[in-house]
């Protein structure tokens, strides 16, 4: 494994984010000449499923397998980049576009021309105001240059990228909450099937896509696809009671441990380790002995020392999510709130049997009957937390 | 193509939901957010078990060898812990509900064994202050409309179901707010201003929307002895009241059920009087009257419909707009009525 090579945050801080002059002096849309030059959108959309490139949001679905099912079909086609983050504690989209707006900018134009997309959305989480300028300025210096708009680098192709600020809802980070939100609906999830690749935005196919995931593709373009599947690095977000908390780059087979000890350069002074919540508040608890694991998805991980009070860390849990909630569904409206009620009776100390009774109950209708998989991350933690905390004991 | 339904096979067609299959074929599976016509699967309540997952029966369509699951264990459970969420948030006033043992929720609860143990209730009044500090924010919008003239609104017994809004030819209703505090509503919770269809009505399926009128004028007309009611039915009634009376008596004559209520004088309309029945209604305050020496001031004139709209433009010749809703909600009220009142003449 190559050490220390560095795909996404090579040039954060080294070059000005307001300046395309400067991304492109360091070899900034190098690829997207590349592209155009070859004209040859097979051989990128080959490129990214050789890179076995997977969806950094959460899921991690293969993005080359997701492209390739839109890339088949003729006809009007979007292509959407997903920054609306608003996971409690994961902010790397928003340092993407706020370091190197025009990565991603190029990340996104290449995915659009591959897939064949004439129209590109930029899904922006409300409360990101910097980002949000950030990325308007990056859009016209590169319709400037051309590397935008109709005829890119007077070639054949044609992109239209519009930001379209949501209103950060929590559940429109979910693809069809998005893209009922683009077209105008309330964010609520969709059933599905039928999937956004085959009907999506406005009834079209789309490829909806975490902005982590998109700046991986000008690396991939212009070094291969197999260099990439050696070399995949992505995104942590380290945060308690580490010495260093932030985002850092790193080997995509980096593990839990690896992270804490190496990135994170180990717990806090005279704190001792009890467990890491991985992924958000959506994400799991993971004790001392399960740490050797990778992580998939959103590569936050949230180190909790033995000082903090779980009933806190439970309530904040569960008041996100009875927060966040669409309302659309009754397990999750109703459950998240119930969750939130017990966990306030928890904090005081005063929990009856029936309490536990209807703790138990609630976490096992979120996670088999909701609509979506919102319902289901709201168990998660309260279900690790029962599970591997014992905290009903 | 086959698929297997609690271990039976049966066919079915591409492209049909497992609910419309199990309808066809006579399973039973409960719904409150209205399978038969919206796909939203919402309720989460008509879940069926399918290779050991559950999966929502309205919106899930049927493939080839499905092997299906319609009662178990864990489906009870599944209905009965999201029933009984619904229920805490519902409003629980049963005894005084105008939609008492006519609700699907109330139906839905019994058939489950449904009662607020775990859940502190979450609509309703509140009395004193001990109290809110124990309901703290166990609190949610309500929101209660009964200035328009046909149709009352009241959200603390919304189970925000979305039938209403998914059936409204004019799209008035939406959800607003999210999460807890979701109330099904106006824009901007204006006063609701439409055509007064009345399809939200008919749908609702517990009494978050009913009809508006004054009950208690209405039954102080209906026992006054020196008024004559007289009571014009409207077309295709018969069918609507039968589905709705099932619930509540076996009574099929509609002359007895009538009269018991109070009605002197039953005009059915027939097919040739259709949309004739405001020139009926000013025969009998004008002729009719004169004929049998009434004074039209006594005639209480009733026009049984599901025309609700009609109570925006009522005239001089009719004094109430009944549906066939407010129909049996009059025969559940006064059930224990044995006979008619006598015909007095004034």
């Amino acid at each position: 494994m190559q050490k220390n090579i560095k795909i996404i945050t090579e040039h954060w801080g080294k070059i000005n984010p307001l300046k395309i002059e400067d991304y492109v002096f360091v070899g900034g849309y190098e690829a997207l000449k590349k592209f155009i030059e070859k004209s040859d959108s097979k051989g990128a959309l080959e490129a990214v499923k050789l890179s076995r490139l997977s969806g950094r949001g959460g899921a991690g679905f293969l993005t080359g397998v997701k492209w390739e099912m839109v890339a088949a079909q003729k006809g009007e086609k979007y292509f959407v980049c997903n920054l609306d983050e608003s996971e409690p504690g994961t902010y790397k989209d928003r340092l993407i576009a706020e370091n190197n707006p025009h990565l991603l900018l190029e990340g996104i134009v290449l995915s659009a021309l591959t897939i064949g997309a004439k129209k590109s959305y930029i899904y922006l989480n409300g409360n990101y105001e910097k980002a949000k300028e950030v990325l308007a300025r990056a859009i016209l210096q590169a319709q400037e240059r051309k590397f935008l708009g109709t005829k890119i680098l007077g070639s054949k192709y044609s992109l239209e990228i519009e930001i379209f600020s949501g209103a950060g809802a929590y559940i429109c980070g979910e693809e069809t909450a998005l893209l009922s939100s683009i077209e105008g609906n309330r964010g609520e999830p969709k059933m599905r099937p039928p999937y956004p690749t085959e009907s999506g935005l406005f009834g079209k196919p789309t490829v909806v896509n975490n902005a982590e995931t998109i700046t991986n593709i000008p690396w991939i373009i212009q070094n291969g696809g197999k260099k990439y599947l050696k070399c995949a690095t992505k995104l942590f977000v380290l945060g308690g009671s580490v010495k260093n908390v932030g985002v850092f780059e790193a080997p995509i087979a980096t593990t839990i441990d690896e992270a804490i000890t190496k990135l994170g350069g180990g717990m806090q002074e005279g704190k001792e380790f009890w467990f890491a919540q991985v992924g958000g508040a959506s994400g799991g608890l993971y004790l001392e002995k399960e740490l050797g694991r990778t992580i998939l998805g959103s590569g936050a991980i949230l180190v909790v020392d033995k000082t903090a009070n779980i009933y806190d860390l439970l309530l904040s849990w569960t008041g996100f999510f009875r927060r966040e909630s669409c309302g659309k569904c009754v397990p999750c409206r109703e459950g998240t709130f119930r969750l939130h009620e017990i966990a306030e009776r928890l904090a005081d100390g005063e929990i009856a049997d029936r309490d536990k009774e209807a703790l138990n109950d609630i976490l096992w209708t979120l996670e088999n009957t909701t609509f979506c998989p919102l319902g289901k991350f709201a168990a998660v933690a309260v279900r690790d937390a029962i599970d591997k905390l014992g905290i009903l004991k | 193509m086959q698929i297997k339904i609690n271990n039976k096979k049966y066919s079915a067609k591409v492209g049909e939901t497992i609910f419309q299959v199990c309808m066809r074929e006579g399973i039973k599976i409960p719904t409150l957010c209205g399978a038969k016509f919206s796909h939203e699967g919402l309720c989460r309540i008509c879940v069926v078990e399918f290779t050991g997952r559950l999966i929502t029966s309205c919106n899930t369509k049927v493939c080839k060898d499905m092997e299906l699951v319609t009662e178990s264990e864990k489906i009870s459970k599944a209905r009965r812990i999201n029933l009984e969420l619904l229920w805490a948030d519902h409003a629980g006033k049963c005894a005084t509900c105008k939609k008492n043992r006519l609700c699907d929720l109330q139906k839905l609860a019994e058939e489950y064994k449904i009662e607020n143990f775990h859940f502190v209730p979450r609509k309703g009044e509140m009395t004193n202050s001990e109290e809110q500090k124990l309901l703290r924010d166990n609190w949610s919008r309500v929101v209660v409309e009964n200035e328009n003239p046909c149709i009352s609104r009241n959200s603390e017994f919304c189970v925000e179901c979305r039938k209403c809004i998914n059936i409204c030819p004019e799209k008035k209703f939406g959800f607003n707010h999210r999460a807890r505090d979701v109330v099904v509503g106006t824009p901007y919770e204006k006063v609701l201003n439409c055509s007064f269809c009345g399809k939200c009505v008919e749908v609702c399926p517990v009494a978050a929307l009913t009809d508006q009128n004054d009950f208690s004028k209405i039954i102080e007309d209906l026992d006054d002895l020196k008024k004559f009611s007289v009571v014009v039915i409207d077309l295709e009634m018969d069918g609507k009241i039968r589905e709705q009376l099932k619930n509540i008596s076996h009574e099929q004559n509609f002359e007895k059920i009538f009269f018991d209520l109070g009605f002197e004088k039953i005009i059915k309309l027939e097919e040739k009087d259709r949309n004739e029945e405001d020139e009926i209604m000013k025969q009998i305050k004008t002729d009719y009257a004169r004929k049998e020496k009434i004074d039209p001031k006594n005639i209480c004139m009733f026009f049984i419909s599901s025309k609700i709209y009609k109570k925006v433009r009522k005239n001089e010749y009719l004094d109430y707009v009944l549906s066939e809703r407010e129909v049996v909600r009059l025969v559940r009220d006064r059930g224990n009525i044995v006979a008619g009142k006598m015909k007095i003449k004034a």
